[in-house]
């Protein structure tokens, strides 16, 4: 996977602090196109202020960010999306009382042709119809009609939610937590669409506390301790006990 | 005594109905304003003369505003100095009370107040007398008149019945309202609760029985001071009855029913509005002749006679010569009053 | 053979399906509410039916459909606007104002209506603007932010206009009344701008990301709405609209009343409810919006017209906004 020469997207000494509270501490790591890295760490080791600042949430206060290539510095997620970043945040990715197509389309939506179109008119049925096939492409059958997403099963809005995210990215997605309150058959339904994006040549960041899912679908775990990247490490050079006792810090081994 | 004035000042408390709870606290720079405005034209007088503390409800309303007029007049002719005080729109006695407790503080020579509340006030009232301190009612009265050196108010329930000999009278009753084919009539009320609305209804209803039997009057409208609903209202009626007359029951109704018959046209060409409050803007429907009578309050007289019996009461010693009640009569404007007269009685903030 | 059996199968269902989403639909039973006040105030005066009271019914739901558009904006944004009603007053005052000096200076009717129009509706996209600043950079819920500009707007309109009526103009009433039919040209008007606005709201991008702020602001946020911005933007969109209902009142009466539309914010928040929507944001239909106003205009204007005791009048009205309630409270059963 990592063969390539350009990673996708490159972290160089990120930091950030909120206050005195030190989140990210010279964090640097390279992800590649089609590669599914899990991030992991204890609560507070600093996995969500890293994809605020990798998404365009939140500023870093010092490092570098690049995408493709080119240092990026987000004004705000709209930013990060538009460079090809989707993010899917835990729990509040869709927006319930909307139909499954106008979720797939927030913020995308498309005009309907003609001068209704140009009136403003948005293409509501073709927006429908195409989030359903999208949907279907990685794997995900929900469905049809103007249900909306509060009408769906939690494992559904999940599904519905990651294939959004698949559907737009054009390089990475970050999945916070995704199979977080999802039963083990609905999780792995979210860990089969992982792999498609995998397939579809995406570079995925899998944030997990459910270790085995992270040990099951990536292809390298980063591991966060205290705003610092302890371990940085191909999925195959670890085991449960020891990903375990990097996170906690029992067991200290150090990259490189 | 007539029980219905006693509380004649809830006139002011409809008209504040829909803003009052919320607008007090909002209004503290505007009533800040207007304190300083009291207290400046305090400063300025010597200290040999009489001040006279004049404490109202919702100063900004129209009936105050023309009080003020005659009061501010007597007092300059009388050459005493006239400390006028009020919450700017809310007539109630939780913002009454700390203005009288003001005014008080300020050692006046006399205190005229309008009680927003018959009960309420008693105790400042009291206060005041021990400290040597005369007290006079206008408009609304304290229910514990021994207190009062005078009272000067308005005879609402006699106001009704002029209102119902104006509307007969303008409807050519006689001839136009017979058993066979009775007339009606619309009513548009602030509120059905306020004492002052029900005494003039009162007076009007007790006056059809007695002297137009061929008058129906209909369920009234509840306005709730707004003259766009009592609009609406009267366009309903207009719309569902045969309707020859209105009788609004104060200023914003008049205004509402002048309204309702514009709109309406040639439907409400013929239907004669008696009204009530010489606002100027009801003058003015009177004189386009959209109402035929106006019911006028002289709260402008009401100033001027407190304030004339305080400095006479204060200049004595006693209360010699001092009516203890006087009610003005409600006077009855019409098309043809002549322009002086009017003049006289229109409500005038100045 | 099969296919045929499943056909004949799926369509019994389906049928009933239909029919189920018909009768549980909230839009459906205000329609039939409707029909059934108009039948029954008929009946007990067929007066009720004439072109006169029809026009009459237009322009007193037109008076509340403007705000009542404006109520359902925000209250599917997830805010709520309690500022509508003293807006108009401050606004019908304030063009009051400006319009009895243009007319003192001679200014044709047409030309001191426009100006009118455009300075109630500037004037309400003031008190809008307060209100986006209050909510958006102070951070006030919007429940405090509009209590302080309904206290701030009622308290203003009273003091500058020392609480009389401002300007006289009755050849503004008498326009009131011209029109096409029972459909004079105000109600004309106020029924185009809640067109356009209902379309918008159901076919818009801005439309859209309402509904999407008012579900989830946060899904909102990460799908690139700049949030603050368009909720800035419904508020002073209220504004105009309460500014535009003070502009209206102005033409009814022909004066700017200080005490007009004291209690409409209550009664657009009541059609909004009625009409279906959510108070918690991201539901709501503009249909739904309207048929509540309606409703609520033919009970208040039929309980007079039907010579009813005032007191029942309100009595009733809390009766409808009760039912609206409880059809709020069993909708989500309906829904599964």
């Amino acid at each position: 996977m990592s063969n390539e020469l350009q990673p996708i997207i490159e972290l160089r000494d990120i930091s950030k602090s909120y206050g005195s509270v030190k989140a990210l501490i010279d964090v640097s790591f390279k992800a590649y196109a089609g590669e599914v890295i899990g991030l992991v760490g204890d609560n507070g080791a600093g996995k969500s202020s890293l994809i605020k600042v990798i998404s365009g949430v939140h500023a870093q206060d010092s490092g570098h960010l690049f995408v493709d290539g080119i240092e990026r510095h987000w004004k705000s997620p709209h930013d990060s999306m538009e460079a090809g970043i989707e993010t899917l945040y835990q729990d509040s990715g869709l927006a319930p009382d909307l139909t499954i197509g106008a979720n797939i389309f927030l913020g995308r939506e498309r005009r309907r042709r003609g001068l209704l179109g140009r009136l403003g008119f948005l293409d509501q049925r073709g927006m429908e119809r195409e989030a359903l096939t999208e949907l279907e492409k990685v794997g995900i059958s929900v469905p049809a009609s103007k249900r909306t997403v509060s009408q769906l099963s939690g494992g559904q809005r999940q599904a519905v939610a990651i294939g959004r995210a698949v559907m737009w990215a054009k390089h990475v997605i970050i999945l916070d937590e995704p199979t977080n309150h999802l039963g083990a058959r609905q999780s792995q339904e979210v860990l089969k669409v992982i792999a498609a994006a995998r397939e579809q040549g995406l570079c995925v960041l899998f944030i997990s506390h459910t270790l085995p899912h992270v040990l099951e679908v990536s292809d390298r775990i980063i591991v966060l301790r205290l705003g610092r990247v302890v371990r940085d490490s191909p999925t195959a050079e670890y085991t449960v006990e020891s990903l375990l006792g990097t996170i906690t810090g029992l067991s200290e081994v150090t990259n490189n | 005594m007539k029980r219905e004035s006693l509380t004649s000042g809830a006139l002011k408390r409809s008209r504040w109905i829909g803003a009052k709870a919320v607008i007090a606290a909002s209004l503290a720079v505007s009533s800040i304003a207007i304190v300083g405005l009291g207290s400046a034209s305090q400063a300025g007088a010597s200290s040999k003369k009489f001040s006279i503390a004049f404490v109202v409800g919702a100063e900004a309303d129209p009936f105050f505003q023309s009080m003020y007029v005659g009061a501010h007049a007597e007092a300059k002719k009388l050459g005493v100095t006239l400390i006028w005080q009020g919450d700017p729109v809310d007539y109630s006695p939780s913002t009454q009370i700390p203005v009288v407790q003001q005014v008080l503080a300020e050692k006046p020579s006399a205190l005229v107040i309008a009680p927003t509340d018959t009960k309420a006030l008693e105790p400042y009232v009291a206060q005041a007398i021990k400290k040597g301190i005369p007290v006079f009612n206008v408009d609304s009265g304290d229910a514990n008149q021994k207190n009062i050196t005078s009272w000067v108010t308005g005879n609402n329930v006699q106001g009704g019945t002029a209102a119902a000999d104006a509307l007969a009278s303008a409807l050519n009753y006689s001839t136009t309202c017979t058993s066979a084919s009775p007339c009606t009539v619309a009513v548009g009320v602030s509120s059905i609760t306020t004492s002052t609305d029900a005494a003039r209804l009162k007076g009007f209803d007790a006056q059809l029985k007695a002297k137009y039997p061929n008058i129906t009057a209909l369920n009234p409208i509840v306005s709730q001071s707004q003259s766009s609903v009592a609009q609406q209202g009267f366009a309903q009626d207009i719309s569902a009855h045969h309707l020859q007359g209105i009788f609004a029951i104060d200023g914003t109704d008049a205004e509402g029913a002048a309204a309702a018959i514009t709109a309406a046209g040639s439907a409400g060409a013929n239907i004669k509005v008696v009204g009530y409050d010489a606002y100027a803007s009801n003058i003015a429907s009177m004189q386009g002749g959209k109402i035929a009578a106006i019911i006028s309050q002289q709260p402008t007289l009401e100033g001027k006679d407190i304030i004339k019996y305080a400095v006479q009461r204060l200049k004595q010693g006693n209360a010699k010569g001092i009516p203890h009640l006087l009610t003005l009569a409600n006077i009855v404007l019409t098309p043809t009053t002549s322009q002086a007269t009017l003049n006289k009685y229109v409500y005038t903030a100045s | 053979m099969s296919t045929s059996i499943d056909t004949l199968e799926s369509v019994g269902p389906s049928a009933l399906k239909r029919l189920q989403s018909i009768v549980g639909n909230q839009q459906f039973i205000l329609l039939l509410v409707l029909v059934a006040l108009v039948i029954f105030f008929g009946e007990r005066n067929s007066l009720f039916f004439t072109s006169s009271e029809f026009s009459n019914l237009l322009i007193d739901f037109s008076g509340l459909a403007l705000i009542a558009v404006a109520e359902t904006y925000v209250i599917i944004s997830g805010g709520i606007d309690l500022s509508v009603g003293s807006t108009q007053a401050i606004s019908g005052v304030g063009g009051g104002f400006a319009m009895q000096s243009l007319m003192n200076h001679h200014m044709s009717e047409t030309g001191v209506l426009l100006i009118g129009a455009v300075i109630c509706a500037g004037i309400g996209l003031v008190v809008g603007a307060v209100n986006a600043v209050l909510i958006t950079k102070a951070n006030l819920v919007p429940f405090v932010a509009t209590l302080v500009t309904l206290s701030a707007g009622a308290g203003m309109a009273l003091v500058f206009s020392r609480g009389a009526p401002i300007g006289q103009n009755p050849e503004a009433v008498a326009w009131s009344a011209t029109g096409i039919g029972p459909f004079t040209w105000l109600v004309i008007i106020v029924i185009s701008i809640t067109t356009i606005l209902g379309i918008t709201l159901h076919v818009s991008k801005y439309g859209r990301n309402n509904f999407a702020i008012g579900s989830n602001s946060f899904a909102a946020r990460a799908a690139g709405i700049n949030v603050k911005r368009h909720i800035a933007s419904v508020y002073m969109l209220s504004g105009i609209l309460a500014g535009l209902t003070g502009m209206f009142f102005y033409i009814r009466s022909g004066a700017g009343s200080p005490q007009v539309g004291a209690s409409s914010n209550l009664v657009a928040i009541a059609a909004v409810v009625i009409g279906g929507a959510s108070l918690t944001g991201g539901v709501g239909r503009i249909t739904g919006t309207l048929l509540g106003a309606g409703i609520l205009t033919i009970v208040t204007d039929g309980l007079i017209f039907i010579n009813v005791q005032p007191t029942w009048n309100q009595v009733v009205v809390a009766a409808f906004i009760a039912l609206a309630a409880v059809l709020q409270s069993i909708r989500p059963g309906l829904r599964s």
